[in-house]
């Protein structure tokens, strides 16, 4: 092989799709906590069906995104887990305003099939599991920067778990990585999102159940339009209010603030 | 499959080969020749990617290219949006991350090279650039198409650097690499599965290419 | 056209020599292992820097450490011929040869090609070709470039001792053709002699004895740096004819030689080396001797050495040898210079490749 013709195809290939169009022309990204994995993709194809819009989503921890919006991530729109984080960025100037509630979430005991766990929302089965030495593995959401993971965290210390469990909690770098330890067969278990387990790629992998509400602090989700918003992300910010969006949400479990 | 990441995983490969291709001829043929006491710093300076960590790496580049760096508020001044979190950011981290793959292979393909041929063109006349053209390149080539497959391939692959420096912006720094990360997480194992495959066929093909190329080194120079 | 050659260094080995070679002369390095010989070369080419030094040719000046001097080895006009040939392995022999062209032409590779005799392997690569035929492109190749001066280092070392003898004989005609000075590094002291005009006989980095090929292959105190047993003459001799029991006939000015292996039509011109330890003196012509030549001669000479030889030096009809001998022997004998002597050869201690043309025009030797 002749060494420049290599280098020429090579150069050919690179300056084909070289044209970085400009910001305005792209779907706006919109970064979004990992517990909305399923729900918020049924939510933007039906805004794409009703309005011809595209949006482009980018799921993750909370803390993370915080984080890369403030070094600068060309995020348009931020729907956050935990509300605290969008009044921090608020507070900084990274955001329009301070946003708005969207939904409130909750956490599940989430076991795979033929675990020795059963699905007991009062933790009494991973007690007695723990007790008996039969777990070996239990996945939650990294509580650094996972507002699922903090919730999980604060129902475990409730029950009086959070110290026992410790040599085999395994973190996820997001609820969504942490369902998908769960459910791995490497873990007995583990403590996710409402909204995720309730999606249909998982429903049908395990068992879940509703952890008690009082158990922690409530998962105040907020969303909120960046500094750079465009009139797509503006415009899918208020279809997030939108009866269409509100009943999906509701299919996923999410409470809706009022009005 | 996403294509979107695929083109960009092809795209960021193939500009990272564009613009290490002079740099593997230059740096290659120059260690290859030269004789001074820093020489084996300078190598040892050039493998260091390999060895480090990916984050390790990307921690750095971060705190070099981030907004709160003169090279990145420089950049911003300059472009209008960050050196992170762009396809720029990531051409940057994968051309210093692909050195080693880039120079070493063509080191060698140079180093393979009889000082008794370069002295002959010397001697019949050759200036260094014209010996380079004429005799070396033609003899060294198979080194440098290593370094450019394995700098190809390896950029397809890598992922913790990308991740850090480039986030995981589709369309822009989310690439195939995390593209099946992101399938896994969503539990759409198909999806992955299929991407993961199209990358280990490439990356396959790319190492029997070398393994063919380094047979014919030897034997041109027989 | 003439080189001139000043070279001096500490490191990485100690040299300290000059010389001159004449266009159309060549000058043979001898020396052993180490000495410095393809320093010398690699600093006439341009591929190493001395400490100090000049060299210059045909009125360029390559290198004068004194004034900064020092063209690279492209810029010098310097056909080197290299100890491995060094031909590139991705070119045919015509591309080779046209690699050292400024403005490659085919037709004048071929010539050249055709004047080291390989016609019509223009297009092999090295690879398809014998080590003599390599070596041949090499030659080609250096004269492509249109020399200065033409450098060879060791040439001949690596190809079997037939081939060596064909090649040697060739570079003895090509010599005609040749108009500009050539460097010959040898370790051989036969080729030396059979090839060059002049030697500078170097050892550790210093010339320890500067002269024609005659007188530097006489001088004992030079060649204690190469072997005493080195010590040898050239005598010219023509073809008489070829006898049936395989050896030939040859004239010389001192009576006639029976050789064995001798190549060539009756009238050509030969040298014979004649080594001179097996040379054996007599006063009288012997008879009932079993050796086939006797050379009738005068005595010049006498040099006592160190050791228990003398070398006797012998006036041939005009051409010297020299008979080392004993001592005791020579005085035995009584020989003193004006007396005449015999000097008897066995057939067989003339080695086959101590017999070479004798080239048509070279300089006096």
């Amino acid at each position: 092989m002749n060494p420049r013709r290599l280098f020429l195809a090579l150069a050919a290939a690179a300056s084909l799709n070289l044209a970085q169009p400009a910001a305005a022309q792209e779907p706006p990204v919109i970064a979004a906590a990992s517990d909305l994995q399923f729900a918020l993709e049924e939510i933007a194809a039906a805004f794409t069906a009703e309005s011809g819009q595209v949006v482009t989503l980018s799921f993750g921890s909370t803390g993370n995104f915080a984080r890369q919006i403030r070094e600068g991530a060309p995020f348009q729109m931020f729907l956050a887990a935990d509300e605290s984080f969008v009044f921090d960025l608020a507070r900084d100037g990274f955001t329009r305003d301070e946003g708005q509630l969207y939904a409130e979430g909750r956490i599940v005991i989430q076991v795979p099939e033929g675990s020795a766990l059963a699905a007991d929302g009062t933790l009494e089965s991973l007690r007695l599991a723990l007790g008996e030495g039969r777990i070996t593995r239990f996945a939650i959401a990294n509580p650094e920067h996972a507002p699922y993971g903090k919730r999980a965290e604060e129902a475990l210390r409730h029950a009086g778990l959070w110290e026992p469990i410790q040599p085999f909690l395994v973190l996820g770098e997001n609820v969504s990585q942490a369902a998908q330890f769960a459910l791995s067969g490497n873990a007995e278990g583990g403590i996710i999102a409402y909204s995720l387990a309730l999606a249909p790629q998982l429903e049908s992998q395990g068992s879940y159940a509703l952890i008690p509400a009082e158990w922690h602090q409530p998962l105040l989700q907020r969303m909120v339009l960046l500094k750079d918003a465009g009139p797509v992300a503006e415009a899918f910010y208020a279809y997030m209010s939108a009866p269409g969006a509100r009943a999906i949400m509701d299919r996923y479990g999410f409470t809706l603030p009022q009005g | 499959m996403d294509w979107t990441a695929l083109t960009l995983s092809l795209e960021l490969a193939a500009w990272t080969v564009a613009i290490l291709l002079p740099v593997s001829v230059l740096a290659g043929r120059g260690l290859a020749l030269a004789r001074f006491r820093g020489r084996g710093a300078v190598e040892a300076l050039v493998m260091l990617p390999l060895v480090l960590p990916p984050t390790v790496f990307g921690f750095y580049l971060l705190l070099v290219f981030g907004r709160n760096s003169p090279v990145g508020a420089l950049w911003q001044a300059t472009f209008g949006h960050q050196l992170v979190f762009s396809f720029e950011g990531l051409v940057v981290a994968s051309v210093i991350f692909n050195l080693p793959f880039a120079i070493q292979p063509a080191q060698r393909g140079f180093e393979a090279i009889p000082a008794d041929l370069r002295e002959a063109a010397a001697t019949c006349g050759m200036s260094p650039l014209r010996s380079l053209w004429k005799v070396e390149l033609p003899l060294a080539w198979p080194g440098l198409v290593t370094a450019m497959v394995l700098t190809f391939a390896h950029t397809l692959g890598e992922f913790g650097i990308v991740l850090m420096v480039g986030g995981s912006i589709p369309g822009e720094t989310k690439t195939i690499a995390i593209a099946i990360y992101d399938r896994v997480q969503a539990f759409d194992m198909g999806a992955a599965g299929t991407m993961a495959a199209a990358l280990v066929a490439i990356s396959f093909s790319a190492i029997a290419v070398t393994f063919v190329l380094s047979a014919r080194v030897g034997r041109r120079l027989a | 056209m003439t080189l001139s050659v000043a070279l001096q260094a500490t490191a990485p080995i100690p040299l300290d020599l000059s010389f001159q070679v004449e266009p159309g002369e060549m000058l043979a390095l001898v020396g052993p292992s180490g000495a410095g010989k393809s320093t010398v070369l690699r600093s006439i080419a341009g591929l190493w820097r001395p400490e100090r030094g000049r060299v210059a040719v045909a009125g360029e000046t390559w290198l004068d450490t004194a004034t900064g001097v020092n063209l690279p080895p492209y810029r010098r006009h310097a056909g080197v011929v290299f100890q491995s040939y060094a031909l590139f392995p991705h070119m045919t022999a015509a591309g080779n040869v046209m690699a050292a062209m400024a403005r490659p032409r085919r037709a004048e590779a071929a010539r050249l090609l055709d004047l080291v005799n390989l016609h019509g392997l223009a297009d092999r690569r090295p690879a398809e070709l014998s080590g003599g035929q390599q070596q041949r492109v090499a030659v080609a190749r250096a004269l492509a470039r249109e020399p200065r001066v033409l450098i060879l280092d060791e040439p001949f070392s690596a190809v079997d001792r037939a081939t060596r003898e064909r090649l040697q004989d060739e570079i003895l005609a090509l010599r005609a053709h040749l108009g500009m000075p050539v460097v010959l590094v040898t370790h051989d002291l036969n080729e030396a002699q059979l090839l060059a005009d002049r030697m500078v006989v170097i050892d550790r980095g210093r010339a320890v004895r500067f002269g024609t090929t005659a007188a530097v292959m006489a001088d004992p105190a030079a060649l204690r740096a190469l072997g005493i047993r080195e010590l040898a003459a050239m005598l010219p001799a023509v073809v008489v004819r070829h006898e049936e029991d395989g050896l030939a006939r040859l004239d010389t000015a001192g009576g006639p030689l029976f050789l064995p292996g001798v190549e060539g039509a009756p009238g050509t011109r030969l040298r014979v080396r004649i080594m001179a330890h097996e040379v054996i003196l007599s006063r009288a012509r012997p008879v009932g001797l079993s050796a086939q030549n006797i050379l009738s001669g005068v005595v010049t000479a006498v040099q006592a050495g160190e050791g228990p030889g003398v070398m006797v030096h012998l006036d041939i009809g005009g051409e010297e040898i020299l008979a080392r001998i004993t001592r005791r022997a020579a005085a035995d004998l009584g020989l003193a210079p004006g007396d005449a002597a015999h000097a008897i050869l066995k057939a067989m201690s003339v080695a086959r490749d101590h017999i070479a043309r004798d080239a048509a025009d070279r300089p006096d030797a």
